[in-house]
């Protein structure tokens, strides 16, 4: 007996199932192939540290009064993430005074203290401020324990991958700034920050108030990437998944608001007018 | 980023639904090939499914650069195919080795094995290929059941040319197997 399948001849019937079903049973569905090496939010945050003072000791003392992002110059924005790291350090000493405040209000006295000094002065003071959150982590950081900063509350973990996520975006903006060529993460930093970033998503589109009920099958492609079935808005989808392929670096880009769909190359099958409001909800998550 | 080097892609970031469209569009021709080397249906399902979890498990073995999925799937099922034929090869080879040591124990014939094997269409065709000296001293010996020295005796030569000869033929067999993966589908 025969069944058709597609185009061209008929294939043996019972085939197409038996051979879909002996291939998941060999890779369940989702999963990346080569899978990257797993890390810890914490080991992601120390090497996007290092990855970003491994750029900014190449920038010429020009580089560094180039304006980078809103009024800040390159300096500026050093002085920026300098901020940021001392609001984490109240932050997990439970400091409750950093918990709401703005992200970009609370560290604008960081960023303009570095007027005046010299380059290598605001990047070591950054460097130390960065090393200390992560010495703060190793010490006494409960990786499920819940961390209030910036009005966002989530557990120590993610918000480490958070951070590795903010410090790759910043060093995208300074690369961009001075005319460096943009480097992506890690693949075993990129897969937890597509991880977070995916499993986040029906809560931007939530916030951005898309209600409509939606399934996407997100496919994130290249190292780091992986494939989602995400139900997004409320109640059940009356429609069949909207499938969404984009690399998974130009993803993040989007999420991290320094990208717009129409700037990616993506393949979309499904509704293409839900695919773009849950891609344009993407960026709700960025902090800048 | 376009055609195969999406789907590529896709299969690598462990799209199911990107396996089920690679199937649906290029099944019948892996079936197709793989049939048309073993000359056997159930095998030839065998090898389609080798072929796809293969694909599915170690997507980064096919390189769109190299040439379009639909010849590397096709070229993946011969090879299979072909591995499916030589191991049939041995297997028969062996069983007729552990005859020769049982000679008084009666059961079906090298012959008999040969031609009920999946493989019997793909090898005869690969014999026709060989020179005659050495696809004689073959038929005596796997399909005609005869011992080596049997076999250099019917054939009017030496036991250790016969052995010398079949050794060749065995080598050749498989280099001609080998190279039906570069006809064309």
């Amino acid at each position: 007996m025969t069944a058709a399948t597609g185009r061209g001849p008929a294939l043996p019937a019972g085939l197409r199932e038996r051979v879909l079903a002996a291939s998941l049973r060999s890779r369940a569905a989702g999963r990346p192939f080569p899978p990257a090496p797993q890390i810890t939010g914490a080991e992601a945050f120390r090497r996007a540290a290092d990855a970003f003072h491994g750029m900014l000791l190449t920038l010429s003392a020009a580089d560094w009064a180039t304006p980078a992002l809103r009024d800040l110059d390159v300096q500026g924005l050093v002085g920026h993430l300098t901020g940021v790291e001392e609001d984490m350090h109240l932050a997990l000493a439970r400091d409750v005074r950093v918990a709401t405040v703005s992200h970009v209000e609370s560290t604008q006295p960081a960023a303009d203290r570095q007027a005046g000094r010299t380059a290598a002065q605001t990047r070591a003071e950054w460097r130390r401020a960065a090393g200390r959150t992560i010495d703060l982590v190793r010490v006494s950081g409960d990786p499920s324990a819940e961390i209030a900063v910036h009005g966002m509350r989530m557990p120590l973990e993610l918000l480490l991958v958070a951070r590795a996520f903010e410090l790759w975006v910043h060093d995208s903006d300074i690369r961009r700034a001075v005319g460096l060529p943009p480097a992506a993460p890690d693949a075993s930093t990129l897969s937890l920050m597509t991880s977070s970033v995916a499993g986040m998503l029906p809560l931007a589109a939530a916030l951005t108030g898309v209600s409509e009920p939606t399934s996407v099958h997100l496919v994130l492609t290249g190292p780091g990437g992986g494939t989602w079935d995400l139900l997004i808005g409320d109640g059940s989808p009356d429609a069949p998944a909207t499938t969404i392929v984009v690399d998974a670096v130009g993803f993040c880009q989007l999420v991290g608001n320094r990208a717009a769909p129409d700037e990616l190359d993506l393949y979309i099958t499904g509704d293409s007018g839900r695919a773009a409001r849950v891609l344009a909800a993407a960026s709700a998550l960025a902090l800048d | 980023m376009g055609g195969d080097a999406l789907l590529a892609a896709r299969l690598g970031a462990g799209d199911d639904h990107a396996l089920t469209e690679v199937f649906d569009r290029l099944a019948t021709a892996v079936y197709d090939g793989a049939v048309r080397v073993l000359g056997d249906q159930s095998a030839a399902q065998d090898v389609v499914q080798d072929v796809f979890v293969e694909l599915w498990s170690r997507p980064g073995r096919y390189d769109p650069a190299a040439g379009p999925l639909r010849a590397y799937l096709v070229m993946r099922a011969r090879h299979r195919a072909v591995d499916l034929i030589r191991s049939e090869l041995r297997r028969v080879a062996r069983q007729e080795h552990s005859y020769r040591l049982a000679l008084q124990e009666p059961g079906p014939s090298p012959h008999e094995e040969v031609m009920v094997s999946e493989a019997a269409i793909a090898v005869r065709a690969a014999l026709g290929m060989l020179p005659e000296s050495q696809r004689r001293i073959v038929e005596l010996a796997y399909f005609g059941g005869l011992t080596c020295r049997e076999a250099a005796k019917a054939a009017g030569i030496p036991e250790g040319t016969a052995k010398s000869r079949l050794r060749l033929a065995l080598a050749r067999l498989e280099t001609v197997l080998d190279r039906q993966l570069l006809e064309p589908s």
